[in-house]
């Protein structure tokens, strides 16, 4: 029975990607991958562009989106390194308070929560879903690893100039610089997150269109001037958003809780990197995504937010809801399930979170 | 009679906010070496660096902190705590009567509000002693001092603390008052075990998480303007004591840990490189940083 339903997924999602490449070739398809906030996951401006040509209604908030992910022929990476940069968080005027007892570049803790996080990602079962995904090279599938550690590097750059409501290009430039500053040369296996400080930020997060964060993928016709095929996450400021980016959704302390927003859509977006580095691009009909469902949702934005009830019921007790991970250093930091294909007996679920349902893979 | 408790209630928060005048900062001074020495590297393969420091001595006392609310509903609500006091725009705010369980059922009035702490910080705490404090729990008058309200209703109380730059729980209570229509004002007082495990800590935050819940019955209204306040008992400064040592460094880089003898302190360094050198000293007592203390000297074959 299992293999049935193993067959008939697999036959599945080789009609989509068939007719995904279809539909798509000799044109180029492009926008950043959003990661919709919890009262816009259904806001039709947010969706990815779908895949073929079937009409699906957005996801339902606060549940997971149905249908296994599928292999779209681009790459993976298979032995991730997250670079972390801080773009102008000890500029002036990055942040409007200070908290005795912290730095005055970080006064919430926010930037060495996400250090934190990524340090200690490496090597948990919620990172080793994504294991289960992989690329194909001549022929060989090549699967994701789950290495202890993650952690490329972190750059605070207060050298080059920020100021607010930046755009994607100037996203995009300051990843290219990161590139630059780590030396990297392995750009398939590498990512950049652009943290941003309280007061600088993305001109669309700060616009209130819907979004807490999104991953792209530098090509010439969307970035123009920057290095082709550089992988990076707009990580915005999610506590100027309160709730609607996660915070207290998963710890109810005040102070427990205020964090919480970094982690989970930090965490999104590095997985979604990590099993789609491509962000979707189909550039002259060759399409660079690695795996995502024929709705265009990736392994994050498929089990985002789901059981988050703004502080009406806790989201742990929903199968796949957001909840506390132990990281590697033993610590807690609270995340968002990620969509696995094997589990539920293969017809998938969002899992990882410590809140899996019943049967999983 | 009200403007005769305002007034002693600000006077109390005079006395109160005096108890917590900031600490001298940290001193440090450095008598080995001395200033000029030569020391020969041939024989000293150590330099002995040594002084004395000067802290503030932590004396036992309480700071009071008031909930304050700037308004009522609208986006400059801003619930904090402060240690002064003084007319808030959200005075009487009422929290959500919007979940009532059926005929005579209760009303969970919500959403807790959060009073995180907006001064007053650091904090070193003294969790031997007793968190208490008072929430004025208000019932909507018909006419004064005719109200509303009646049944019982329950005030919670949560207090966190910011350590570490992590929310860590300090404890909680729950208190229930019974509402009559004879009367507006309900002081409700609390009393919180603080949680041992912070005792002495240097707290970068606290917050007080209020919530109300009984009958629906015009009630559930919180005080504020010097009505309802939380009494934490503390430290003057803090018990984290420490001298820092730096060659030719004055920003500290790298610093190297000197050993606390009381007010003396010593540490030994490798005799550096041949030529004229500076050795740095500073003490630090929890946040603070003291002025750093030099010293030149010479090393010789």
């Amino acid at each position: 029975m299992t293999k049935r339903i193993l067959l008939l997924c697999v036959a599945a999602a080789a009609l989509l990607l068939a007719a995904g490449t279809t539909a798509s070739a000799g044109t180029t398809l492009h926008q950043p991958i959003y990661m919709p906030d919890a009262s816009h996951v259904g806001d039709p401006a947010l969706q990815p562009p779908p895949v073929c040509c079937v009409p699906v209604a957005p996801p339902v908030a606060g549940e997971p989106a149905p249908v296994n992910m599928a292999y779209f022929g681009g790459h993976v990476q298979v032995t991730p390194k997250i670079y972390l940069v801080f773009w102008g968080w000890g500029e002036p005027g990055a942040f409007d308070h200070t908290t005795p007892g912290m730095p005055t570049y970080d006064p919430d803790g926010a930037a060495a929560r996400m250090t934190a996080f990524i340090k200690a990602m490496g090597g948990t079962k919620w990172a080793g879903v994504s294991t289960q995904y992989y690329e194909t090279v001549n022929g060989q599938n090549v699967y994701i690893q789950n290495p202890s550690n993650v952690f490329g590097g972190v750059w605070y750059d207060n050298t080059d100039p920020i100021h607010d409501n930046l755009s994607g290009l100037e996203l995009a430039q300051e990843a290219q610089r990161a590139v630059a500053h780590f030396g990297v040369t392995d750009l398939a296996n590498s990512q950049f997150v652009i943290a941003q400080p309280q007061k600088y930020n993305e001109a669309g997060f700060n616009s209130g269109a819907g979004y807490c964060a999104w991953h792209d993928y530098t090509q010439p016709t969307t970035y123009p001037g920057v290095q082709p095929g550089i992988s990076f996450t707009n990580m915005p400021y999610v506590l100027n958003m309160g709730s609607s980016c996660g915070e207290n959704s998963v710890n109810s302390g005040y102070y427990a809780g205020r964090l919480d927003g970094f982690t989970i859509v930090l965490g999104h977006e590095v997985e979604e990197t990590i099993t789609d580095p491509g962000a979707e691009d189909v550039v002259n009909g060759q399409n660079l995504g690695g795996w995502y469902d024929y709705s265009g949702y990736e392994n994050g934005d498929k089990c985002a937010w789901v059981g988050y009830t703004e502080g009406l019921a806790s989201p742990s007790t929903v199968p796949g809801g957001l909840n506390n991970i132990t990281g590697n250093d033993g610590k807690q930091y609270p995340v968002q399930s990620l969509w696995s294909n094997d589990s539920a007996g293969g017809a998938g679920y969002c899992a990882g979170a410590g809140d899996d349902v019943p049967v999983t893979g | 009679m009200r403007k005769l408790i305002a007034a002693a209630l600000v006077s109390a928060a005079v006395a109160l906010v005096a108890g917590t005048a900031v600490a001298a900062g940290p001193s440090v001074t450095i008598t080995s070496p001395t200033a000029g020495q030569r020391i020969s590297a041939h024989r000293n393969p150590y330099i002995a660096v040594a002084g004395a420091a000067s802290f503030a001595a932590p004396a036992g006392q309480t700071t009071r902190f008031y909930l304050r609310r700037n308004g009522c509903g609208t986006s400059n609500d801003d619930p904090h705590l402060s240690v002064t006091s003084g007319s808030d725009a959200g005075d009487g705010c009422g929290l959500v009567l919007t979940s009532v369980v059926g005929a005579g059922g209760t009303v969970d009035q919500g959403a807790s509000v959060d009073y995180p702490s907006s001064d007053g910080m650091p904090l070193t705490l003294d969790a031997s002693r007793t968190v208490t404090g008072t929430i004025d729990l208000e019932s909507f008058g018909i006419t004064d001092p005719v109200a509303a309200g009646a049944g019982v209703v329950t005030v919670s109380v949560d207090m966190e603390a910011l350590y570490q730059g992590n929310g860590v729980q300090i404890g909680s209570d729950s208190q229930s008052v019974l509402v009559t229509p004879t009367q507006t004002s309900y002081p409700v007082t609390f009393a919180i075990q603080p949680n041992g495990a912070l005792d002495r800590a240097d707290l970068s935050g606290i917050d007080l998480r209020v919530h109300v819940e009984g009958p629906y019955a015009f009630s559930g209204y919180i005080g504020n303007s010097g009505k309802s306040w939380v009494d934490v008992p503390s430290w003057s400064a803090s018990f984290a004591q420490s001298v820092q040592v730096s060659l030719d460094d004055p920003s500290f880089t790298n610093p190297v840990p000197a050993r606390l003898d009381g007010t003396s302190w010593s540490v030994a360094i490798p005799t550096p490189a041949l030529g004229s050198h500076t050795v740095y000293a500073r003490a630090t007592q929890g946040f603070g940083t003291g002025a750093a203390a030099s010293q030149s000297f010479t090393v010789t074959k």
